[in-house]
């Protein structure tokens, strides 16, 4: 059964976790409810301690975690419905993937002529199924990163982490992984907590982001706000940048001379209407203008200025 | 007559789940298949069976020979010539047992950790305790089965091999429930060490090797020692031979000293020190063994 639509899924409340010295969440508080929210954030951040923290692999130092409303640590029947996809290896090599699978539903409490009949079915959904019977060993990287996905989704769950799904992945398996966990979503029904530190994959998969930096929540809510702050406008000309770049500041467009161009803030219709006039006024021959996404790290520089 | 194929997409699961139990015994199952190479690779398989087969031989010859025996000799030659029997069985088959939960037994911890699937486990409705606990039942189950089932030939053998079947059942039935004990016994103590040893590695070479060489040198060192050392010193020194802890209670459970136990000097302690010390080195490494992965459950 589906928890109802809106409800809270996931809450994280002033949630501390510290290794002795080392601060990795400092006071983080959040709630999750159905969808695909994505937790941003760079190598470090916190993003794999508060999915073991809710999975309840790690007691926090202080706070409280609840999953589908139950404590995470304490819970162990709230496990059986809900599923993990490490970041790091979890397959054994030996076994074909309709056996783990098989194996791994009975783990979660289905019975055998289920588990049996779940894992197919899974298999088949990720695009495994002519490839079922091969042992885990022999699968390419794209292919072991989807067991690992169907392995998180084989008992049904309600709610599914994904930790890093996409490292290590070519570009052609990135994106069928993508896709997956768009699909997980939305024909499955089941919602999905990812965490990564690519922008990009982030945007294009979730309705919701978390941004995380050295254990600090530094922004939480919906992808198209996260999105219009981030979008930038790259334009790059022939002669006369510095007239330009006056022409621009003129009329309030806030401009960064980088090496090979300029970057515009902003991306909507206004934006473009004034780099137009500017161009004009600055007679600077348009060699390339191109929509740009701001980088993670240009994007903390950002906060960190701010503050 | 065509018929259509529908995709009718996906199909959420509403049917029971039956919870801890239920997971439980999936870990359970997975050990004994591990242990035994199932759904696995042919070369995961030799092994195991490898061990059951020699263990099995070596039962189905000593039946061969007391059967000849007393065919040829009459009822009862076999008992008269003193021919190895059950107890001394469990003598012979402790070292191949020692090497077959070395070998095999790390495979059910070792390669869960290596692969990371411990990890999946945690996360499911199962705690540490429950893990370790399928596993030690999983190979326990195994090597009880390679305990019991060469004595069960031997026993069918020697019974069938007798010219006098029901006389020779009617003496010996007494020899079921020892061997069974017995078994069990041998059983437990080989699967708490092997699964201890492998608890701290998570490679399967590495335990083996660890195991193997665990019981061969203590094996001559300490005779050699209890030799050098008389006295009740030089008992209890021949108390550290770890093939022979098992023995000595597999002697007190058939009330008779088994070739391999029969010049050691340990066997001239009270039977409640062999007996306690057995349990020392199987209820200790137990719960060691036990606390070591019921830490891995906040």
């Amino acid at each position: 059964m589906r928890p109802v639509s809106g409800t809270p899924l996931l809450e994280i409340e002033h949630v501390t976790k510290k290794y002795k010295d080392v601060v990795a969440l400092d006071d983080i508080s959040f709630t999750i409810t159905d969808g695909i929210t994505g937790i941003l954030g760079e190598n470090g951040a916190g993003k794999s301690t508060i999915i073991k923290i809710l999975l309840g692999l790690l007691q926090p130092t202080s706070g409280s975690a609840r999953v589908l409303g139950e404590h995470a640590s304490s819970s162990v029947a709230t496990r059986a419905r809900v599923g993990y996809m490490p970041e790091h290896d979890c397959l054994p090599s030996q076994v074909s993937a309709a056996e783990f699978l098989t194996h791994m539903a009975e783990v979660s409490g289905l019975p055998p002529d289920m588990a049996r009949t779940r894992a197919a079915d899974t298999l088949r959904h990720a695009g495994l199924f002519e490839e079922r019977y091969r042992a885990i060993g022999g699968y390419s990287t794209g292919m072991k990163q989807r067991v690992k996905l169907c392995q998180a989704l084989v008992h049904d769950p309600a709610f599914v982490f994904l930790d890093e799904p996409t490292a290590g992945l070519d570009p052609a398996a990135r994106e069928e992984m993508l896709a997956l966990i768009r699909k997980t979503h939305r024909e499955f029904g089941i919602s999905v907590l990812f965490s990564s530190h690519l922008m990009a994959d982030v945007e294009r998969t979730c309705d919701r982001i978390i941004v995380l930096r050295a254990g600090h929540l530094v922004h939480a809510g919906e992808v198209a706000n996260f999105t219009r702050e981030t979008e930038l406008v790259f334009i790059d000309v022939d002669s006369n940048r510095d007239a330009l770049v006056t022409a621009l500041r003129r009329r309030g467009v806030v401009v960064t001379p980088e090496s090979g161009g300029l970057t515009v803030e902003g991306s909507d219709v206004s934006v473009y209407e004034q780099v137009r006039d500017a161009l004009v006024e600055a007679r600077a021959p348009l060699r390339r203008m191109a929509p740009r996404r701001r980088e993670l790290t240009e994007l903390f520089e950002r906060e960190e200025e701010a503050s | 007559m065509t018929g259509t194929v529908f995709d009718i997409g996906y199909q959420g699961y509403s049917g029971v789940r039956e919870g801890r139990g239920r997971s439980r015994r999936a870990v359970f199952k997975d050990g004994l298949r591990a242990a035994l190479g199932f759904g696995r690779g042919a070369r995961a398989k030799i092994l195991p069976w490898f061990f059951v087969f020699v263990l099995s031989a070596i039962a189905t010859v000593m039946a061969i020979v007391a059967g000849a025996a007393d065919r040829i000799g009459g009822a009862g030659t076999a008992d008269k010539m003193h021919l190895p029997s059950y107890s001394d069985y469990n003598g012979i088959a402790s070292i191949i047992m020692f090497v077959f939960a070395a070998v095999v037994g790390p495979e059910l911890l070792c390669r869960d950790k290596r692969d990371g699937v411990i990890n999946l486990y945690l996360v499911r409705p199962l705690t540490g305790s429950d893990y370790i606990v399928s596993r030690w039942a999983a190979f326990m189950t195994v090597m009880t089965a390679a305990a019991w089932l060469p004595q069960v030939i031997l026993f069918l053998g020697l019974c069938g091999g007798d010219p006098k079947p029901a006389v020779y059942l009617a003496a010996h039935w007494l020899d079921i429930p020892r061997f069974l004990l017995a078994g069990l016994a041998m059983a437990a103590y080989t699967t708490t060490l092997a699964l201890l040893t492998a608890s701290f590695t998570s490679r399967r070479a590495y335990a083996s090797v660890f195991l193997v060489g665990l019981f061969i040198i203590t094996t001559p060192f300490t005779i050699g020692l209890a030799e050098e050392v008389a006295g009740t010193a030089g008992q209890w020194i021949s108390m550290f031979n770890l093939t022979n802890i098992p023995v000595h209670v597999n002697d007190i459970i058939f009330g008779e000293i088994s070739e391999i136990t029969s010049e050691a000097p340990a066997r001239l302690l009270a039977p409640w020190i062999r007996v306690a010390w057995y349990f020392a080195w199987t209820l200790i490494p137990a719960g060691v063994l036990w606390s070591r992965y019921r830490r891995l459950s906040p």
